[in-house]
């Protein structure tokens, strides 16, 4: 697996260095000091995972998942102590690792991605996926205040917009994404969601009713989340769609 | 009851109304028992100790009820104005002549309910001596008055009483909370973050650099056991001080590698002067939590400390406008302040300003006295 390391220290990016040695699975690829230095390692190695330290000179590690392009890499956090962090990753169940790095809590963590879900195979082709559109099973990564996510896309309900920024609905949140819905739209699986007018993308798997709305209209109920209302040429492409 | 102006500083609803509708029916019913009881021995009393016949009795009891009744109502309706215009959360002089007015309009009301009752029910024949109407209804006022006077007392008197205890319930737990993070925030400790990353990086040095790493433990052992034990000192000399700030600095070297740097310029009758307990080393942190670390390209942090006409002086330099500070909580450096002043008073000085040329300074002045105490803590080990 293809892993880059990102620490602004030389020494705790060995010590994680020498931790997976013992893991032949791991290819380390490169390493990066900071922020800006990770991105275009990131952009230029197409690591399938990523180890970040969270504070780092510049940009934090949240900041530079939240500017880069989705798909993200797997990423595994290793922070010293830092209580809103850690508070973070324990609501969202994101995989995190305390330094100074316990080995088999490595293990673990990286076990977890062994068995796991496939972007990261999916990725045995980066560039496929990289310029192509995103796969249900990848993950866009949010943060509003000190809460953090990375949300599948296939648990996406509803993206709605907000002015330059993108409303998130899925399970019980709807954080903003900053980046606006026009770009977002873009990278999304035009199999798997629906322009339902100017301000609102649906996603198809997550219509629940779909009934008449005025002049030629649909108004679609979203599972758990509200009603979406469809113009008549906009219904038009959407029963289009649920015919092929 | 729903009550749209119900104010939120008032408890649940159920409870409350419990409690009213007890009250309610605990204080009229047990007034109605009172004043039978009182019709009953007066009846006997009239005539000289010899029992008469008690054949009114019966019509007074069912007089005692209905306008008990009435008052029971009228005060209900009474309540229900109150809550509506908010009447409890009035202060005292604003209202005093509501309650008057109130209890006023509330006898009269009454009275005039009551009258035409009294007079089906009252039994001519008894009467012996004639009344005017006029007194009885100014009686009758006045008594309605004194009824409605207590009731109202005893409502608000209540609500006062739980206004008050309830405010002083939360201002009792504002002091303590308000206590306890002053004594925590005020011990100063190392960062725990930093204790982290110290051992992390030397894991990492154990391999790379073994005769380093040993150091390392050393410098962390020192600073950990200063740290532990200032708490139970005021003062310590200087030098003391300088030597932990010298470990802590040569960790933060391990981490930050040549990313740091270090200038110390200490004059030897500094070296000697009293200074409280990791207040230097506050500052130090503060430069390089803010100085060095989010700077890319790192920077030199310089520490003077001097003899200035009685006084301690210790500066505390690092790089980085002052601007990049504000994402910070200032703790540390209030912290520092606040102890200054505790042990101090107005003498001692703490300042942090931006200099030309992108150095921050953080500055003491403190009033030049010799520690008392030399900790052993930060006897160097073997």
């Amino acid at each position: 697996m293809r892993t880059l390391l990102i620490d602004d220290e030389r020494l705790a990016r060995n010590e994680l260095r020498r931790l997976l040695a013992e893991h032949s699975e791991i290819e380390i690829v490169g390493e990066a000091a900071d922020a800006e230095v990770a991105r275009v390692a990131i952009a230029r190695l197409r690591p399938e995972l990523v180890f970040l330290d969270v504070q780092m000179p510049g940009e934090d590690g949240f900041a530079l998942l939240e500017s880069l392009e989705p798909p993200l890499p797997h990423v595994i956090f290793a922070t010293a102590f830092d209580e809103f962090a850690v508070k973070a990753f324990e609501v969202n169940a994101l995989d995190y690792l305390l330094k100074p790095v316990d080995p088999a809590r490595l293990a673990a963590a990286l076990g977890k991605l062994g068995g796991g879900v496939g972007p990261a195979g999916g990725g045995a082709a980066p560039d496929a996926v990289r310029t192509g559109r995103l796969e249900a099973c990848d993950k866009v990564f949010v943060r509003q205040g000190d809460r953090c996510w990375f949300v599948e896309v296939r648990s996406i309900r509803l993206l709605e917009s907000e002015g330059n920024y993108t409303r998130v609905h899925f399970d019980a949140a709807q954080p903003l994404l900053f980046r606006s819905l026009n770009a977002m739209e873009e990278r999304l699986d035009v199999k798997m969601f629906f322009r339902a007018n100017r301000r609102q993308v649906i996603n198809l798997e997550w219509i629940d009713t779909i009934e008449p709305w005025f002049s030629g209209g649909l108004l679609v109920q979203i599972k758990g989340g509200p009603k979406v209302e469809l113009s008549r040429r906009q219904a038009q492409e959407f029963r289009e769609r649920l015919s092929l | 009851m729903p009550d749209q102006a119900s104010p939120s500083s008032e408890l649940p609803l159920p409870r409350h109304t419990r409690l009213y509708v007890a009250c309610q029916a605990a204080g009229w019913g047990l007034w109605t028992l009172v004043y039978i009881g009182l019709v009953f021995l007066q009846g006997e009393v009239r005539v000289n100790g010899e029992v008469i016949s008690r054949e009114p009795l019966a019509k007074d009891i069912a007089f005692i009820v209905v306008i008990n009744s009435l008052g029971l109502l009228l005060t209900h309706g009474y309540r229900a104005f109150l809550r509506r215009r908010g009447w409890v959360r009035l202060p005292w002089l604003a209202l005093l002549p509501r309650i008057l007015g109130a209890v006023v309009v509330l006898a009269v009301a009454w009275t005039a309910l009551v009258w035409p009752i009294q007079h089906f029910l009252a039994d001519k024949a008894k009467l012996t001596v004639e009344v005017q109407p006029a007194t009885v209804v100014i009686y009758s006022v006045f008594q309605g008055s004194v009824f409605m006077f207590v009731w109202s007392a005893l409502y608000f008197g209540y609500h006062i009483f739980e206004r008050y205890r309830r405010s002083e319930v939360e201002r009792w737990q504002l002091q303590s909370t308000v206590k306890e993070s002053e004594l925590r925030a005020l011990k100063s400790q190392i960062n725990p973050h930093f204790i982290f990353n110290s051992l992390n990086s030397l894991r990492a040095l154990i391999d790379e650099n073994p005769a380093r790493a040993r150091a390392a433990v050393t410098q962390l052992a020192n600073l950990l056991r200063y740290s532990l034990k200032s708490g139970q000192l005021e003062t310590v000399p200087l030098e003391d001080e300088l030597r932990v700030v010298d470990d802590y600095l040569a960790l933060e070297q391990v981490r930050h590698e040549d990313r740091l740097r270090v200038r110390l310029t200490v004059s030897p009758e500094a070296a000697a002067a009293a200074v409280p307990p990791m207040l230097l080393q506050t500052l130090v942190e503060n430069a390089v939590k803010y100085g060095i670390a989010p700077r890319r390209e790192g920077g030199e942090i310089a520490l003077d400390a001097a003899c200035v006409g009685g006084e301690l002086h210790l500066q505390v330099r690092n790089p980085g406008p002052l601007a990049r500070r504000s994402g910070s909580t200032g703790m540390g450096l209030r912290n520092a302040a606040q102890r200054l002043r505790l042990l101090y008073g107005g003498r001692a000085r703490l300042e942090l300003r931006e200099e030309p040329l992108g150095v921050v300074v953080a500055e003491i002045r403190l009033p030049m006295t010799t520690a008392p105490l030399n900790i052993p803590a930060t006897e160097s080990s073997p």
